[in-house]
């Protein structure tokens, strides 16, 4: 089943279902909201905490690609807008003894909320009703733009970020993808008027538009009290258009740094997106990854990160490397991307595997990375493949991987990166 | 504005948000303990709704089982036994990693702690894996060069972060005991010292089964009381001892420590006393840590982000319950704002509170600490250490449910109190940047 059909049949109907791991595993349950748009909820009564996320289908740089930062920026300035209570949302949050944070992705936003078990039905209140009914003010405005400034200064200096954008910017040549989900200065989103910003959100954030994802201490009774929105369809997942031929570029930024990157298979081929997700956590898991100590081991300066990101389709392969030894970790991670194009040996594969398996339910086991990691497979189009889905999906086809096809699948996708390289002028240069 | 007038029209905007209508927590189940009488402590706690299972190893010998010429000693022995090999040539480390599973650990003041992770099947034979190595490490020559390499990359990384720095140098002062205060996994040449034989004997005689914690959290479905007692079985009985060592105290004027790293902007870090986990005035430090964030947030000129930010990590608390005395260090990262003034007036708001009955609503601080306290009961690692900690100190394993009844209980009298009782004569360390950095 393909993702977006799959997802729109769990949007049909609420059903209850029980994680293949035991008796007594976490129940997942998921359905339509009483007023638009669909929920995922995994309860797990054994801690204190809720995690509670909004994910929309939503272009970081608008529905017309040329207002870059407008995502951010209404996401931000509905979380500050004054709700009925006179109180905002982040304010509510934080009285409650939790934590709000907003993630811009180019093609989707999640609004993310942690907040003590008890507090659980009031924050989905008040989510819901700042971003379904949104109410903008030119007050909520100027946070939000200030907000994004401050962001986008960070992203500046940060070399995983700065090279995630560029590299991503020669894979697409349009599309949300195609472009950073924040500009490099404040000017742009300074220039948003209130009346754009509002529209968007209110297009963007609307209720058929949301997936709600719940996880931690938290019932179905809290999906009552969403109390706001509009019945209608959901977006489908953005996709971006591949460049056929992407090329390498050099670039001058605040931090310097090589990035690698390469297209991979669609959502909907999860085997091989879960072989690639495999190659990744074997590779370059932090402390872990083989690089990762083959690095440690031979005292090579750099830093390296890596990430295979699931997308709709494309999905995207992206390597980091910063630190003064890049250029010889460069050599070293390609190296090991080449090794891979042939078959691990079986004990060798064997271990990677289980470390593996480990790792999905590891990287799962906190409320809030439930929530993400329910709300972004969603996003995706296919909310049962997320390594978190009760239906243990992913977890089977992880169990099915074997050597061979590990090493055709970095055959397919692996050969040629396309590689951008962050070089901070030397001072006196004038650039 | 002079400080003290800053420092009360801080503390009146901070009291004056409104309120959240008080709401009560459920209670969870509270962690099984047992008490052996051969001095083994377990803890358990069952999570069916969990994929995998940890378990927290606390064995007393820590910092203070080492002598003054043995810094680095306890990470050293530590470090070797997760690269003893259990499996031919498998380290202990790679066997549980190829079975899907991850071992860690930290020394602290008084111990080590192992802590081990994995799918609920994999667990029992990780566990074994583990007793193994437990109960018959090896220090050759190339285990121990590998561990001080490895150590040493990891103390090389403490090393470029400002704050941790900053609060070794303020704990070698802290505690009583100069062994206990030293850095937690000594230094490259101190490291380079040892030889196989010092490892030996400090496990021979540090490594004893009195006073071992074990706390299990998660899927224990598969985990037998047995699978549990068998780790303190390693160990051979007894107890160890630690290294008393008495220097006399240094009387100066100035209570500032200062050192200079590769950093872009200086740090000031202040160290108080804090009361222990026990203590009745638990929650109220808690709830105080609470305030003096906010403070520090309110102060410094920090922009009010919606969206997480770098800045969160740059002002704020850390309050060190698990250390044996306790201890609450303040910190300010020079590079936002005037870190001068932030500082200056958040320690005068320290001092307004131990001074001046509090107008104005707390409950929006106790909802902050109780949410922070959650907050780090999320994985099954905080769950296990935590349980742990409280265990160890004499107080009920039911960190959770116990903790939050306390910070409900906190009232603005407790504050002053608790402010007057602990937060008045602190240590500074000043962190700063290299000439030309």
């Amino acid at each position: 089943m393909r993702g977006p059909v799959a997802f729109a049949a769990i949007a049909l109907a609420a059903t209850v279902l029980v994680a293949p791991l035991g008796a007594t595993a976490a129940t997942q349950t998921s359905g339509t909201l009483p007023r638009g748009g669909v929920y995922i909820l995994h309860s797990d009564p054994g801690v204190a905490q809720a995690a509670i996320e909004l994910w929309f289908r939503a272009p970081a740089a608008g529905y017309g690609n040329d207002t870059i930062g407008v995502s951010q920026v209404a996401a931000a300035a509905c979380a500050t807008a004054p709700l009925v209570s006179g109180r905002t949302l982040v304010d509510l949050v934080h009285l409650l003894g939790g934590r709000f944070t907003i993630n811009v992705y180019p093609d989707m936003v999640s609004i993310a909320t942690t907040v003590p078990a008890q507090s659980a039905g009031r924050v989905v209140a008040a989510m819901t009703a700042a971003y379904f009914s949104p109410s903008l003010n030119a007050a909520s405005l100027k946070t939000a733009q200030r907000d994004a400034a401050v962001l986008a200064v960070e992203r500046k200096y940060s070399p995983d970020l700065l090279l995630h954008d560029a590299l991503l910017a020669q894979l697409f040549t349009g599309g949300p993808a195609h472009y950073a989900p924040l500009p490099a200065g404040s000017e742009q989103t300074a220039k948003l008027t209130l009346d754009a910003v509002s529209q968007y959100a209110k297009r963007a954030f609307r209720s058929s538009n949301a997936i709600l994802t719940l996880a931690g201490n938290i019932g179905q009774s809290e999906t009552a009290m969403v109390t706001d929105g509009a019945a209608g369809a959901a977006d489908p997942p953005i996709d971006s258009q591949v460049a056929s031929d992407p090329q390498n570029v050099s670039m001058s930024g605040a931090v310097g740094g090589i990035g690698l990157g390469w297209t991979g298979p669609a959502i909907a081929d999860s085997k091989a997106a879960t072989a690639m997700d495999f190659i990744n956590d074997y590779l370059f898991r932090e402390d872990t990854g083989i690089v990762q100590r083959d690095l440690l081991r031979s005292g090579i300066d750099a830093s390296v990160s890596g990430q295979f990101i699931t997308l709709h389709n494309p999905g995207v392969m992206i390597v980091t490397i910063s630190g003064d030894s890049a250029e010889v970790a460069r050599g070293r991670v390609l190296d090991a991307l080449a090794a891979l194009a042939r078959p691990l040996d079986q004990q060798t594969f064997a271990a990677a595997q289980q470390a593996f398996l480990y790792h999905i339910a590891s990287d799962a086991q906190t409320p809030q990375s439930m929530a993400d990691n329910l709300g972004w497979y969603a996003a995706q189009g296919d909310a049962q493949y997320a390594p978190g889905d009760s239906s243990q999906t992913y977890v089977g086809l992880a169990k099915t991987l074997d050597a061979n096809y590990v090493a055709q699948i970095a055959q397919r996708y692996l050969r040629s990166a396309v590689v951008v390289r962050a070089v901070v002028p030397s001072k006196g240069s004038g650039t | 504005m002079r400080l003290p007038a800053l420092a009360t029209a801080a503390l009146t905007a901070l009291l004056s948000t409104a309120a959240p209508p008080a709401q009560a927590s459920a209670a969870l189940p509270a962690p099984a303990l047992t008490r052996s009488a051969g001095g083994v402590t377990i803890v358990t706690q069952s999570d069916n709704t969990a994929a995998l299972s940890g378990v927290a190893l606390f064995v007393p010998a820590g910092l203070d089982r080492q002598g003054l010429a043995q810094n680095g000693l306890a990470a050293l022995t530590a470090e070797s036994i997760l690269r003893t090999p259990v499996a031919g040539t498998v380290t202990l480390e790679d066997a549980i990693q190829a079975r899907g599973g991850s071992i860690s650990f930290d020394v602290d003041a008084h111990d080590v702690r192992f802590y081990i992770e994995g799918t609920s099947a994999s667990e029992p034979a990780l566990l074994s894996l583990f007793e193994s190595a437990l109960g018959h490490p090896q220090f050759t020559p190339a285990i121990l060069s590998a561990s001080r390499e490895r150590l040493g990359r990891r103390i090389a990384a403490n090393q470029q972060i400002a704050l941790r720095v900053g609060m070794e140098m303020l704990d070698r002062q802290f505690f009583g005991e100069p062994n206990v205060g030293m850095p937690e996994l000594g230094t490259p040449i101190s490291l380079a010292q040892f030889v196989a034989s010092d490892a030996q004997q400090f496990y021979a005689r540090a490594y004893r089964r009195h006073g071992v914690v074990i706390s299990a959290a998660g899927d224990l479905s598969v985990l037998s009381a047995g699978t549990l007692g068998a780790l303190a079985a390693a160990l051979p009985a007894g107890t160890s001892p630690p290294v008393v060592i008495k220097i006399p105290a240094l009387h100066g004027t100035s209570r500032q420590l200062i050192t200079h790293r590769d950093i872009s902007a200086p740090w000031l870090i202040a160290q108080y006393r804090a009361p222990a986990v026990d203590s009745r005035d638990f929650g109220a430090m808690l709830v105080l840590g609470a305030l003096i964030d906010r403070t520090l947030a309110d102060v410094a000129d920090v922009p009010k982000l919606v969206s997480r930010s770098l800045t969160e990590s740059a002002i704020g608390t850390i309050y060190n319950f698990d250390a044996r005395p306790a201890n609450i260090v303040v910190y300010v990262d020079g590079g936002i704002g005037d870190p001068s003034r932030t500082f200056g007036t958040t320690l005068a708001v320290i001092k307004v509170i131990s001074s001046t009955k509090l107008q104005g609503s707390i409950e929006p601080f106790k909802a902050a600490a109780a949410g922070e306290f959650i907050d780090d009961t999320t994985s099954l690692a905080d769950r296990a250490w935590l349980a742990g900690v409280f265990a160890q100190q004499g107080g009920s394993s039911d960190y959770l449910n116990a903790t939050l009844a306390e910070i409900a209980a906190v009232t603005p009298d407790d504050l002053r109190r608790v402010a007057r009782l602990y937060l008045g004569n602190p240590t500074f360390a000043v962190v700063l940047p290299r000439e030309g950095a």
